[in-house]
């Protein structure tokens, strides 16, 4: 069904939960930028930034997740995404970037079809890394819909 | 190397003669004697014919040849240029164009026949001359072109023989002769309508290659390709054939005006000289030098070729419209580090002298003034959109069969080259609307005492940084009673709703989506993806629509589009805490108004400014911005948008600026209030407030 090959991702802490982004979808990790304020703009949305003359819009994770408001501190990084090559990339803000990580297929346990109808996990699967278990993000889920 | 080199070109220039003979065959159609407009007719189909050729197009050429044939039967006074006929030209045009279409897809001209089209090309020649068909091999090589030939035919013509032969190329004749080959001297005389010199050079060179070997040209064949020759060129072949041979293959390329050729040959004490030399390096040895620099050759005149004086013609390159944006973003990226610069300077401005400012002003002046020409660039005239709608609305008036004119204004108006690619479907759309749904039948159109030929006008005019574009018609007009019928029917409005609407408001449903009035779908509009299709696109290009009508009088549609999309003069102003930018070519006064003169009419605050009554935007409100304090006088930026006006409530002005408009993305949604975003001197983003949704 799946073949048995192993990806790169990069592990993300959000509170005390890990998730992982598949690194193929990440172009760039910055510390916290000032952000501007887009107008009526979802509320995940906390506006755009100015990335080396280039204007990114940039999300808060946390908000995107309905988890609590976000806090800067030092650690907080902003992970800029393309959900597609060809895309515009986008800043994804998380409270820490950890380490990249591997993960073989059966490292992963997928979600099946009906645990995918909680749309707001943003989900792929769950993955375990020794003793953790980490949220693999779906990144054109999280970014594509409009939710 | 092959001529696929070309093929950009020859699509280029194709469409032009393409549009041209458009144009002027609706003159002919309305003015039959017009000896001008045919022969430019038929000069645009025999260049076509030509390229065609040229490039290998068949299909293209033969099509091409049979109408030229035509038109040169009209041009002899032996035909008219009837309505079928010119339906059958225009048929023939059509196919011409896909055939081109299919050429800039995937390089071949399609399987698509024209057999039918050569047919009643070739019955209306019958016909027309109520003989049999002559074989009109017109253009190739008139008679005309015979007597020149004729007279060239002298020495005046040998332009080979004045040349310069370098060292190596006497060594190169030298060894030719001695294997017993002839070497040929040519020159070639290229007819002067010829439109693809270079091409047509490489065709002639790859025709003598095939009989022989060529040593020299001049000029160089790279300045051939280039197209940088007058109408003639020379060529030294080393060949087995005869110079007349050869001049006989040259001659079988069409536009080839003339050729003469002779043999060249060296005096015999050089070319001894150079056969000693020849055999001396075959047996290794190093060739003595010969005083052969100052010995003349026999052929060899010591005058140098004449500076061919240049046609000072149109001086203008094509350039890749990509390399144009590559280099207005680098202006744009120019514009954000002066706009740094000029941030930086003035947070230490105790510390710096005065002429460092002046500087700074200069580098100010210089990149506007470099941004105006970039965009000068990139400028195009709106003609190269409109100009094929003449076409359009003769054939909508046939397939709709209503009497029908366009008059069009205002063609040499300018747009981002971006904008005229996008605004011609727009725009063709509005005319078919006009032409479908706005002018009455001729029969009505008597009854109501209007003209039977009714009439649509598309005018374009700049208004300020604003290009405005109407679509009119003396038509109906829009019919306020249907729309409101059709919009209570569809649930879109409520009966209370209507009630409260104004014409204006109806005729803004006309741009909702799924939202066609006309009671008959026909084949040219009606499908309900009209108006707000084109309402999106104009949209996406920063601009703006509306539509007026008269009840019977007719209606107007008005297209504002912005003059550039990339740099524009902005007003920066504080909201709150926040920095935004408003577009500079939107505002009017800027005005210091007591609190209390605001005014408040059925639940909106208006102001009474000198005697017109505006409305004010909080535009702290409406932004969403941290709440200010209360105060006793206001700040109000009063923008324009055509015929309305609105002002705007802001905290403070920060200055003029010239800003660069980047996009946010499409994954944020604003309810397009705001147009994009700009990066200030301080790395900082400010956004853009669209003022068209805010007025």
């Amino acid at each position: 069904m799946t073949e048995l090959n192993t990806k790169q991702y990069i592990s993300v802490r959000l509170g005390n939960d890990l998730y992982a982004i598949e690194i193929k979808y990440i172009e760039n990790i910055i510390v916290m930028q000032n952000i501007t304020r887009v107008p009526k703009a979802q509320s995940y949305f906390l506006g755009v930034i100015n990335l080396r003359g280039e204007v990114i819009p940039v999300m808060s994770l946390k908000g995107r997740l309905g988890l609590d408001k976000d806090e800067f501190t030092s650690t907080t990084r902003i992970i800029i995404v393309k959900p597609e090559r060809s895309a515009a990339p986008v800043g994804i803000i998380v409270d820490e970037v950890n380490e990249v990580i591997d993960l073989g297929d059966d490292d992963v346990d997928m979600l099946n079809y009906d645990d995918k109808d909680v749309k707001a996990s943003f989900s792929l699967g769950i993955g375990k890394l020794g003793n953790d278990l980490i949220n693999i993000l779906d990144v054109p889920e999280l970014i594509g819909k409009d939710g | 190397m092959d001529v696929s080199q070309y093929l950009e070109i020859f699509i280029e220039e194709a469409k032009e003669h393409l549009q041209n003979l458009n144009e002027h065959i609706l003159v002919l159609e309305k003015d039959p004697e017009n000896i001008d407009t045919i022969n430019e007719i038929f000069r645009a189909a025999h260049s076509l014919k030509g390229m065609a050729g040229t490039m290998g197009y068949k299909k293209m050429q033969q099509l091409t040849h049979d109408m030229e044939n035509v038109f040169s039967e009209i041009r002899n006074g032996k035909m008219k240029a009837s309505s079928e006929l010119v339906d059958v030209v225009f048929k023939g045009l059509d196919a011409l164009e896909s055939y081109l279409a299919n050429i800039q897809t995937d390089g071949t001209e399609g399987d698509q026949d024209c057999e039918d089209i050569i047919n009643s090309l070739t019955k209306i020649l019958n016909e027309g001359l109520g003989i049999s068909v002559i074989d009109n091999e017109a253009g190739k090589t008139g008679s005309g072109d015979q007597t020149v030939k004729a007279a060239s035919q002298t020495d005046a013509g040998e332009k080979f023989r004045t040349l310069k032969i370098e060292e190596h190329e006497k060594k190169a004749i030298a060894k030719a002769i001695s294997l017993n080959l002839n070497v040929v001297g040519l020159t070639i005389y290229i007819q002067e309508y010829c439109v693809l010199k270079g091409a047509r050079a490489f065709m002639i060179n790859r025709t003598l290659e095939e009989h022989g070997e060529i040593i020299k040209l001049d000029p160089s064949a790279q300045d051939l390709e280039d197209e940088k020759y007058d109408f003639d060129y020379s060529a030294f072949v080393i060949t087995k054939k005869t110079p007349e041979e050869l001049k006989s293959y040259v001659m079988s390329v069409s536009e080839v005006k003339d050729v003469v050729a002779g043999y060249i040959q060296l005096s015999e004490s050089e070319l001894s000289n150079y056969l000693t030399a020849i055999k001396q390096e075959e047996m290794g040895e190093a060739a003595p030098k010969t005083a052969s620099d100052s010995s003349s050759l026999k052929v060899g005149s010591a005058a140098p070729a004449k500076q061919p004086v240049k046609p000072i013609a149109n001086r203008s390159v094509r350039v890749d419209i990509e390399k144009l944006d590559v280099l207005m973003n680098l202006v744009s990226e120019l514009i954000i580090a002066k706009n740094s610069l000029v941030s930086s300077s003035s947070s230490l401005h105790s510390q710096l002298d005065a002429g460092f400012y002046d500087q700074i002003e200069y580098l100010e002046r210089v990149t506007t003034n470099l941004h105006e020409s970039v965009m000068k660039v990139r400028m195009v005239p709106i003609e190269n959109v409109v100009n094929r709608f003449p076409r359009m609305i003769r054939d909508l008036s046939k397939s709709l069969n209503k009497q029908m004119e366009l008059y069009m204004t205002g063609e040499d108006t300018e747009l981002d080259r971006t904008v005229i690619d996008e605004i011609g479907d727009p725009l063709m759309h509005l005319l078919r609307n006009s032409a479908d749904h706005g002018l009455e039948s001729s029969e009505e159109r008597i009854r109501q005492g209007k003209n039977p030929v009714g009439a649509i006008y598309l005018d374009a005019y700049q208004d300020g940084n604003n290009v405005v574009i109407e679509v009119r018609d003396d038509g109906a007009g829009i019919n306020i009673d249907k729309i409101k019928k059709k919009a209570i029917e569809r649930g879109t409005i409520s009966e209370e709703q209507a009630s409260r609407m104004t014409d204006k408001d109806f005729i803004d449903l006309l741009f909702l989506p799924s939202f066609s009035t006309s009671e008959t779908v026909t084949d040219v509009s009606g499908r309900g993806v009209g108006l707000d299709v084109v309402k999106t696109k104009i949209e996406a290009l920063g601009g703006d629509i509306e539509a007026k009508a008269i009840m019977g009088k007719g209606s107007n549609f008005i297209i504002r589009l912005p003059l550039t999309l990339a740099i524009i003069q902005a007003l920066m102003v504080n909201i709150s805490t926040e920095k935004y930018a408003l577009p500079l070519g939107n505002i009017q006064t800027v005005e210091n108004i007591k609190t209390k003169e605001i005014k408040k009419v059925s639940g909106k605050e208006v102001l009474n400014l000198r005697g017109d009554v505006i409305p004010i935007v909080r535009l702290g409100e409406i932004l969403e911005c941290p709440k200010g304090e209360e105060t006793d006088e206001l700040l109000i930026v009063v923008m324009k948008k055509g015929e309305r006006y609105a002002g705007m409530v802001v905290d403070e002005l920060i200055g003029q600026q010239e800003i660069v408009i980047k996009s946010i993305g499409k994954y944020i949604k604003n309810h397009k209030i705001i147009s994009g975003a700009t990066i200030l001197g301080n790395g900082e983003v400010a956004l853009i407030l669209d003022v068209n949704s805010l007025i």
